[in-house]
């Protein structure tokens, strides 16, 4: 995984790296998630959200925000906010390592933020009937699980993540 | 691959829509402003102006018909009804009819302003239905007359051939007296359009042609005759020498008549001096009116005639400009804005270059070369905000429009006067400016501007003045809102702030102190929630708009007199000088042009009082505050020798405490995007080249957190 360039797109990721999950939903309709890891478990955002991913780059913290918000970055001439989904899903920090990657996804009205991740596995192509809704979890972030093989990956809510965070 | 139905606005061929009909729309309300003047003046209505307008909304129609926008369309179709009634002499230009229009113009751009967002339109539908059948009541055809036409010599199956517009302008014509006549000419059939043309020009410069009818008769097979109905203040043997066309023969059918039955005395002078008034007619304005044959576009002679002196610019401006979507004004500007990057990493490496010995008369090519890309580079960026400035006037001209409708809804006579508006602004600014400015101007003509009988017994005149005024001072554009009204009730608005706990009884304040109040949230001077201008929310949203645009907005009034509000600007948010400083391991950026001074100290000229930090700057106790402080920094080494930046927005100064002074560059502000929409203090960030952002002071706001006497801890 990880292209030698500097940001890699998450098509290419896809192209490379999409699994066929279940080969009998011809007739379903599927969705394509994007998976990646925190604290060695794995979640997912849905691909249409996602506008690239890249590596870790040196963020500008802003001062008296919520620790969610590790800071900003600059992203080829326009400055977004990354979020530590560490901080969110309240999770211990940790060290950047070089499999650290910002997802940058694209949010309300157009904007968009990163979220900070310890890795990015690869892309899922799944049925909708592979997606458990999950009502009032712990941290509010999960919208979904999704049944793969023997693991459950977490489908996050980015507009409850967003949310909370400009509350705080 | 799934999609899940996204709310997420507009896609390209919405936005085109949106584009092109909100040209239609300009256009319209630019009209129709011209018809309300008409209107209100008293004199006759331009029936290029109705039929032009008619002419939009049917291309407003067929736009939305070829966007599939079912609910645009309709509502057009209804508009397209109401002003062929207009054109028709069906309905009257009265207030019921004038605010149809008004309503549905509104109503247009609301629903552009959401085309891409389902429900919004969804919830829209029921505005638009109760719309449609006030509109639809409004316009219910009277009863044909018929017998008008009686007395006209002229051949009932030309009569007939008539269509309802014809008639309607012969109608109007034989109500004003004039002589109604039959020129008839016939043409060779190879060439009669130019003949005709000429024919017709001719008439025009006499009359008013109303119909052009082909008529049968004994004419050789090659020939083609032609007969046109004619309404002119001449009688038949004058019209006929002065178009002087030999082979026409012209035939009175109705004689003119005496004094016209309504119509007000006008008072505007005639456009031709020589025109022969009626013996008893009061004199009218003249009105020479082409019918326009085909559907599309003006025909020159349209713009220079026009009565009662009424311009119609419009279709100047268009044909001098092009139309750029905003989008790619940005896109523009931010490609500047990265040349300007990495000419300040350019300008970094070349001083290092001409420092090395061996390299130093490549170095100096170099630098020249840089010197020269500089100047050309800084010419590009003038060049391209240039592009991204528009004047004033289209938000002054909404503004207007909302006060001409207020002064009905309210029932005041209010005057106002608009200066500067061609004073230019970037873009984005001036779109981002029609919210205050209109809720500014909405509050006086609400709180301040008194009910005439007020007005009368202050001794003022009855009619009240609002005058907007715009103008340049330096790098900043000032719009300054000023009416004669009743000025700004000191104590109530005291009284409104302590009862609200932002000032605590017995507290002295000074009068800037005190008039400064009405910016304060959660304060407002009337009893009762008006429908035009709600609560005192509006203030303080109003001066945080301002603020983020990186302006600052003032007051002053005077009781009885009134009051002045100003908002002073930036001219560009685009591309600005900024210092660039260093608190312990971080880098700020402070705009320059709010840099009064800057000065290196000694930390023990710091004094302290009330538990703040003070300098003494030439006399003048300025007070300091700590970036590190300010923004809960990872704490600093003791710094013996800090720099102290003096910040100033008005007349308030604040000097800043910071660690080092970097560089001065040139700096492009970006918004900060994400979730927390903004960070008290912060304007935004800029990339120095090395792509890590460096955050951009909002020199307003922490000025304004120093002196503020309640500050958060």
């Amino acid at each position: 995984m990880g292209s030698g360039s500097e940001t890699s797109s998450w098509k290419e990721l896809a192209r490379a790296a999409a699994v066929v999950e279940d080969a009998s939903a011809a007739s379903e309709a599927l969705r394509q998630l994007l998976m990646f890891s925190i604290a060695d478990t794995p979640y997912a955002v849905p691909v249409e959200s996602v506008r690239e991913i890249v590596r870790i780059r040196p963020i500008t913290p802003i001062p008296r925000v919520s620790q969610c918000v590790r800071g900003v970055i600059s992203l080829r001439g326009e400055v977004l906010q990354v979020i530590d989904l560490r901080v969110r899903l309240d999770l211990p920090r940790a060290e950047v390592t070089r499999a650290t990657r910002i997802i940058v996804i694209s949010v309300r009205e157009g904007s968009l933020a990163g979220l900070l991740v310890d890795a990015v596995t690869q892309v899922l192509r799944v049925p909708e009937s592979a997606l458990m809704p999950q009502a009032g979890s712990e941290t509010d972030a999960v919208e979904a699980l999704c049944v793969r093989g023997k693991q459950f990956v977490s489908l996050i809510n980015l507009e409850r993540i967003l949310d909370v965070v400009s509350d705080h | 691959m799934a999609q899940r139905k996204s709310k997420s606005g507009p896609s390209k061929s919405d936005r085109e829509f949106v584009s092109e009909a909100e040209e239609i729309l300009e256009v319209m309300r630019s009209d129709i402003a011209d018809l309300g003047d008409q209107r209100d003046r008293g004199g006759e209505i331009d029936p290029d102006l109705v039929n032009r307008l008619f002419r939009s909304a049917h291309s407003l129609k067929a736009l939305a018909g070829l966007f599939r926008f079912d609910p645009i369309q309709d509502l057009a179709h209804r508009l397209e009804d109401i002003l062929d009634g207009l054109r028709l002499g069906r309905v009257a230009t009265d207030d019921l009819v004038m605010g149809l229009i008004d309503d549905s113009t509104q109503m247009f751009a609301t629903l552009l302003g959401h085309i891409g967002d389902s429900d919004a339109m969804e919830h829209l539908s029921e505005a638009i239905t109760s719309l449609t059948h006030r509109i639809e009541n409004a316009t219910r055809e009277p009863e044909p007359r018929d017998e008008e036409f009686d007395s006209l010599r002229l051949d009932p199956s030309l009569l007939r051939a008539l269509t309802e517009y014809e008639e309607h302008r012969l109608r109007e014509n034989i109500r004003r007296g004039r002589c109604i006549a039959l020129v008839s000419a016939t043409f060779e059939i190879i060439s009669f359009e130019e003949g005709l043309s000429e024919l017709s020009q001719a008439i025009r410069d006499t009359g008013e042609v109303l119909s052009t009818l082909p008529t049968p008769g004994e004419t050789p097979e090659s020939q083609i005759n032609f007969s046109l109905l004619v309404a002119t203040e001449f009688s038949p043997e004058e019209l006929a020498s002065r178009i002087d066309f030999p082979t026409a023969s012209v035939e009175s059918v109705l004689d003119p008549s005496p004094a016209p039955t309504t119509q007000p005395p006008p008072a505007a002078t005639p456009a031709r001096a020589e025109a022969p008034a009626q013996a008893e007619a009061p004199p009218e304005p003249e009105i020479s009116v082409e019918i326009a044959e085909s559907e599309e576009g003006l025909h020159e002679g349209d713009l220079e005639r026009a009565p009662g002196g009424v311009q119609i610019e419009s279709l100047k401006s268009i044909s001098e400009t092009v139309r750029v979507d905003i989008r790619k004004l940005d896109d523009l500007m931010n490609l500047v804005g990265e040349l300007v990057i990495q000419r300040g990493a350019m300008g970094e490496l070349i001083s290092q270059l001409s420092l090395s010995a061996s390299a130093s008369r490549l170095g100096n090519e170099f630098a020249k070369v840089h010197k020269a890309l500089d100047r050309k580079l800084r010419e590009l960026q003038s060049a391209v905000l240039e592009v991204r400035m528009v004047p004033l006037r289209q938000v002054f001209e909404k503004v207007s429009r909302v006060v001409r409708r207020l002064r009905r809804d309210l029932a005041k006579d209010v005057r106002l006067d608009i200066r500067g508006a061609d004073t230019e602004l970037d873009k984005l600014i001036v779109e981002s400016l029609v919210d205050p400015l209109m809720h500014v101007v909405r509050n006086s003509l609400d709180h301040a501007i008194e009910a005439s009988e007020e007005r009368i017994a202050a001794g003022k005149s009855v009619v009240g003045c609002i005058s907007i005024e715009a103008f340049q001072r330096g790098n900043h554009v000032v719009i300054a809102v000023k009416d004669d009204g009743r000025g700004i009730d000191l104590a109530a608005l005291r009284a409104r702030a302590e009862a609200a706990g932002l000032v605590s009884p017995g507290e002295a304040l000074t009068e800037k102190e005190s008039l400064d109040l009405i910016f304060a949230p959660g304060v407002s001077t009337r009893e009762e929630v008006t429908e035009t201008s709600g609560r005192g929310v509006g203030m303080d949203v109003v001066r945080s708009n301002l603020t983020a645009l990186g302006g600052v907005v003032e007051v002053e009034s005077i009781a009885g007199r009134g009051t002045t509000i100003s908002m002073t600007l930036p001219i560009t948010l685009a591309i600005i000088q900024s210092l660039i400083v260093r608190v312990g391991n971080q880098r700020f950026a402070v705009p320059l042009n709010a840099v009064m001074e800057t000065l290196m100290i000694d930390v023990s000229e710091i004094q302290h009082s009330e538990g703040r930090e003070l300098l003494n700057l030439r006399g003048d106790a300025i007070q300091v505050r700590r970036l590190e402080q300010l923004f809960d920094l990872p704490s600093v080494a003791p710094n013996q020798k800090p720099y102290v930046i003096v910040i100033g927005m008005g007349d308030q100064r604040v000097g800043l405490l910071v660690d080092r002074l970097e560089s001065q560059q040139d700096t492009v502000i970006k918004p900060i995007q994400g979730p927390i929409s903004a960070v008290r203090g912060i304007a935004g960030a800029t990339d120095l080249g090395d792509q890590m952002p460096v955050l951009v002071l909002d020199v307003s706001a922490l000025v304004e957190d120093a002196v503020r006497r309640r500050e958060a801890a």
